[in-house]
């Protein structure tokens, strides 16, 4: 007998649909890793990141009768993670910044821009560098940081992010490149 | 130490864009080689796709979170999940009773109202009250100096009765014909 685990995503939709709204954890443990890096991705606050994917979570599950199947599941849900994120950084009017120099609540946590095997010096470059790069995500255009982050920290693909975006593959293509050769520029020192 | 802060170069302008969909793998096979045979030649754009590969990966890094972090993740998940389905199917609930009269209601007063404020509109019921001083017409209203006028005019018409009663007796007129008054004895 097949596993609930081995189901695709649109069977565990559909099983959703139908009132076995059960079938929706096996989606949560699914997507609960990239869901909640994508909103780490934008607010770099863990405990944010945390609610913002948990609450795409119940949006999603409390919409799932709407989702008519035009899109995969995940590309459909990317875009309320996305969208619950860029609302929350426009309500908070500011980007949450979590220190990466700060030590790791969790073990094993690194959140260094280098491994720790590089030198002090190394490090506060790296550290430097990534404040800026943060600084500078944080300050470009919506839909440019989106390209850019679904894309290089993701790694979806270019098509997808169309489909989460709602445009075409030709706009996220510029998007894209604006967005990299703004952060290519203000890291111009540390390259 | 290395020298890491060097003045960036740029890539070739019309290059550029397809190098960044080249870095990250997104550009066709034909497009792919196009770029390579122009790379080879090209010590900026190596520079360039060299920066790239160096830089954008280290962007914003993850945080790494062990397992215990994820399976309270998922339980917190799926107890608000629960809660938001148990809050739902209380509505649900309640609203059970009333599904099948509640549209026709609601339809029903939404036409009423709909009625009520559209004869109201065309002055079926005209509500706005006008100023009494709107209604007197304005003929009718007269000031402090037409009130003496009607007094001065009562006077004028006792004086003409006054004038009948003595019209039998001779009467003393005055006339003002060119040099002066005369007088005439009717």
């Amino acid at each position: 007998m097949e596993s609930s685990k081995d189901l695709g995503d649109e069977e565990l939709v559909t099983l959703c649909q139908q009132g076995q709204g059960h079938y929706f954890d096996v989606l949560v443990r699914r997507y609960m890793e990239k869901a909640f890096h994508i909103a780490y991705d934008f607010t770099r606050n863990k405990e944010t990141a945390k609610d913002l994917s948990q609450d795409a979570f119940l949006r999603a599950y409390a919409n799932i009768k709407r989702f008519d199947g035009r899109s995969s599941f995940y590309t459909w849900f990317y875009r309320i993670v996305v969208n619950l994120c860029l609302d929350h950084a426009r309500r908070s009017g500011r980007v949450f910044w979590e220190s990466l120099d700060k030590t790791p609540e969790e073990p094993g946590g690194q959140r260094q821009l280098v491994d720790t095997q590089h030198q002090p010096d190394q490090e506060a470059i790296a550290g430097e560098a990534s404040r800026r790069a943060n600084a500078t995500l944080e300050s470009m255009p919506n839909k440019q940081r989106t390209a850019f982050l679904l894309r290089n920290q993701e790694g979806l693909p270019i098509a997808d992010i169309a489909k989460v975006m709602k445009t075409t593959e030709g706009t996220v293509r510029v998007y894209l490149h604006r967005a990299v050769a703004t952060l290519r520029q203000s890291l111009v020192e540390f390259v | 130490m290395e020298n890491r802060i060097k003045p960036l170069e740029d890539a070739c302008k019309n290059y550029e864009e397809d190098l960044v969909l080249y870095h990250y793998a997104e550009i066709g096979a034909s497009e792919r080689a196009a770029i390579e045979q122009h790379l080879a030649q090209c010590l900026r754009c190596r520079n360039f796709v060299e920066d790239l590969g160096r830089v954008l990966p280290q962007m914003a890094p993850k945080p790494e979170l062990p397992q215990a972090f994820w399976d309270n993740y998922f339980r917190e998940t799926v107890a608000k999940l629960d809660d938001q389905a148990a809050r739902q199917n209380w509505w649900q609930r309640w609203l059970a009773p009333m599904n099948s009269w509640l549209v026709p209601t609601f339809g029903t007063v939404a036409i009423a109202v709909f009625a009520i404020a559209l004869m109201l509109q065309k002055g079926d019921f005209n509500v706005t009250s006008e100023t009494a001083s709107a209604q007197i017409p304005a003929e009718v209203l007269v000031d402090s100096n037409q009130l003496e006028f009607f007094k001065s005019m009562e006077i004028l018409e006792s004086l003409s009765t006054l004038e009948e009663q003595d019209s039998a007796k001779p009467e003393r007129k005055t006339s003002y014909i060119e040099n002066g008054p005369v007088q005439v004895v009717a």
